[in-house]
């Protein structure tokens, strides 16, 4: 009966086709591509010669692969927490109605976000120059140091650096989303909470946080996707001493474009490629984000 | 309608064919047309007609265009520039799909070992190139030649390195701002160092001699033996002299701590604080000079060792159609008139002899107010020695510094620079063989 109602115009796939064109030519055929190149050893030069696994028993027996794991998510929680916390804080704030002149700030806050990582990534290189840095400069002017602070040469230092960069750029994004999210709750849960006395952290813990929770999961699951993908800011800045900066789409770079090692580049790609998608699976398994919606 | 579709494909697939073999038969008939005239009397630049295509990452060959073409009335040439660290993939790219592939492509020396060697690569020897660079610089000669001992690329230049010193302070802290005097006072490293300490001393540490300790690798960096040889890792125990004058010069306050071509040190080079800088020939552009500010304000001082640093060089894709203007081409840069021209108009060394002992007497520059300094780069220029490209000594070379400059900052010993080191080449360069 509904069967003759369905529509089989073809017109609709034209419509989507020069999505799923440009996806299957740009976007699935370099996918397929690299993960056949992880299977060969191939310098740019002639053709790719077949290794099978052996590109993948390296990367398993590769400390530095497994290092620029750990470097990238030490700095993806550096820059997770500070950058949520702000931009949560932030969205409570500029939500309020007394606060003047909103939209200004919000302009503000997003402004970073509109600045290219590398463009942030040397200036904060610049910044914090051993000899010329302004921060040393400042530090030095107001007394609080007498020798130069040779930032990029301290492990955590460097990495903070890194991981200060990432939040200086995106919690201005997620101030936005979280904003649209609390515009998105309806006033009269608070008028209601407010007729019956309760206090303002507790509309914010009872009814806030909770009709936020689709736009804090999907704050979390994409910055865990991007967060581990960084790439450009670190690039700026540097590997760090003993390479605690190297983060892991770094070093696929230096395999594929500075040692021009394809094969393992690709490799790397898919490992990285694996971690991605674990971290992903764990943060589905975190309680409450994968909890239904209650009736 | 599928019968009739596959005979459309068909007719398409022959088509192609014929089209294939077509230009075959046009590409043989070209080059003996062009070979005949080799043979024949020599042609005139007028007699050359046609397009040329070049792609480089390096901004001034538009310039070498433009004077070709005032020679070569009758051709034009369509330069390509990609500056930037992507250029090399993407000549990759274009080779490997065999698409646009341009007449001429030029190769940074850095990484030139991997393609010099490769069958796109045209055999300038066999159109005569051995004679275009018998008067050249040995080291500049070298690096073009392939594993077959054929020219397989030419550069325009050299790219001599030698310390830049401002006369100010040389004549404030050294006593002097003669060029020979203060060369032979930074003879060697231990003389640096000891002259570094006094300079430091006498300033109040204001003022320091050298920049970074980083211009003791880069002026020694050609002087070792090539890293992997037989596929195994060669370290030449010149390395750790290296190593140790690196150390000392900052454990003795001789450099000031700013990172070659960094901000700090582009400030220092413009504005004062260090005296010498270790810079090749072609970093006048980090000068400013607006108003005549920079005019006679450096002397030339010989480095302990002749190096250089950069190279630009310039290779002939094989399947070119157009072979014999891109030789023309070459054949052009590597002449004595264009690279009269080019030190004239920039400051660019030439890569002949010849027009180094023409213009020794005469060529001053700017910067260097009337000292001579095509002598001083010169001696520097002939000691340096002649090794072919490789495919990654550079690369390893900078994996070396790395380890180096990391254990200096961190006042580590040798042994943590080799253990390092080793790690890294095992780590990046599975194939080769680490003890």
């Amino acid at each position: 009966m509904f069967k003759n109602k369905i529509n089989k115009n073809p017109h609709g796939y034209y419509f989507i086709a020069p999505f799923f064109i440009s996806f299957f030519v740009f976007g699935l055929g370099p996918i397929l591509y690299s993960f056949y190149l992880s299977f060969t050893d191939w310098s740019g030069f002639n053709q790719p010669s077949f290794v099978g696994f052996a590109n993948y028993e390296r990367l398993l027996g590769d400390a530095l692969f497994f290092k620029s794991i750990g470097n990238t998510l030490i700095i993806w929680i550096f820059s997770i927490i500070p950058q949520l916390t702000i931009a949560l804080t932030l969205a409570l704030v500029l939500h309020e109605k007394f606060i003047r002149g909103r939209h200004l700030f919000h302009a503000i806050f997003y402004f970073p976000n509109i600045i290219t990582p590398i463009t942030l990534g040397v200036m904060f290189a610049l910044m914090f120059d051993w000899q010329t840095g302004s921060i040393n400069k400042l530090l030095e002017a107001v007394g609080a140091i007498s020798e130069p602070i040779y930032w990029l040469n301290d492990v955590w230092l460097s990495r903070i650096i890194v991981a200060g960069v990432m939040m200086f750029q995106n919690f201005g994004f997620n101030m936005l989303v979280f904003l649209a999210g609390l515009q998105a709750i309806p006033h009269d849960l608070y008028e209601a909470a407010e007729i019956d006395g309760a206090s303002k952290f507790q509309t914010a813990i009872r009814i806030t946080l909770p009709l936020m929770r689709p736009v804090l999961i999907f704050t979390l699951i994409t910055s865990v996707i991007g967060g581990l993908q960084i790439f450009d800011a670190p690039l700026m800045i540097g590997k760090g001493p003993n390479d605690s900066t190297l983060t892991m789409i770094m070093n696929l770079y230096e395999a594929a474009f500075i040692r021009y090692d394809y094969g393992y580049g690709a490799t790397i790609a898919y490992g990285a490629f694996v971690v991605i998608a674990i971290a992903t699976v764990i943060t589905f398994l975190i309680p409450g984000v994968r909890k239904k919606k209650e009736a | 309608m599928k019968k009739l579709s596959i005979l459309l494909a068909l007719a398409l697939l022959l088509g192609v064919l014929a089209a294939c073999s077509g230009n075959d038969s046009e590409n043989t008939e070209g080059s003996n047309d062009n070979s005949g005239g080799q043979n024949g009397e020599a042609k005139a630049p007028e007699d050359f007609e046609g397009e040329l295509e070049i792609w480089t990452f390096f901004g001034d060959v538009e310039k070498m265009g433009a004077q070709f073409e005032e020679k070569y009335p009758n051709v034009s040439v369509n330069v390509s520039v990609f500056p930037g660290d992507q250029y090399q993939t993407k000549l990759m790219n274009a080779i490997n799909s065999r698409t646009d592939i341009p007449d001429i492509f030029d190769l940074e020396r850095g990484y030139m070992g991997k393609f010099i060697n490769q069958d796109f690569v045209a055999d300038l020897s066999a159109m005569g190139a051995d004679e275009l660079v018998e008067d050249y610089v040995p080291y500049v000669k070298e690096l073009g030649v392939g594993e077959d001992g054929s020219v397989r690329a030419i550069s325009d230049h050299s790219s001599p390195g030698a310390f830049w010193y401002h006369r100010d302070l040389a004549e404030e802290y050294l006593g002097t701002s003669d060029p020979d005097e203060v060369s032979a006072m930074v003879s060697t490293w231990d003389d640096i160092i000891e002259l570094g300490k006094q300079v430091a001393a006498d300033s109040n540490g204001d003022v320091q001699l050298i920049s970074h300790f980083g211009d003791v690798f880069n002026t020694e960096k050609a002087n070792q033996e090539l890293w992997v040889q037989d596929d195994t890792l060669v370290i030449d125990p010149e390395w750790e002299t290296v190593f140790n004058n690196m150390k000392q010069i900052r454990e003795e306050g001789v450099d000031a701590k700013l990172g070659y071509f960094s901000a700090g040190w582009g400030d220092a080079l413009n504005e004062g604080g260090v005296i010498m800088f270790a810079n090749p020939a072609w970093a006048g552009f980090m000068v400013g000079n607006d108003d005549g500010q920079a005019n006679g304000k450096y002397g030339l001082a010989q480095t302990p060792s002749g190096y250089y640093d950069g190279g630009t060089y310039r290779a002939v894709y094989e399947g070119s159609e157009n072979k014999d203007l891109a030789y023309e081409f070459i054949k052009f840069i590597a002449s004595e008139e264009w690279q009269q021209y080019n030190l004239e108009e920039t400051g660019n060394m030439p890569a002949l002899t010849t027009i180094y002992d023409e213009n020794g007497d005469s060529f001053t520059h700017e910067f260097f107010g009337d000292q001579k300094i095509l002598d001083t780069y010169k001696e520097q220029v002939m000691e340096i020695p002649a090794v072919k490209a490789t495919e990654n000594n550079e690369e390893i070379s900078a994996l070396w510094y790395d380890a180096a400059a990391e254990a200096v900052d961190n006042g580590q010993d040798y042994d943590t620079v080799l253990s390092k080191f080793k790690d890294s080449v095992k780590n990046g360069y599975p194939n080769v063989d680490v003890e």
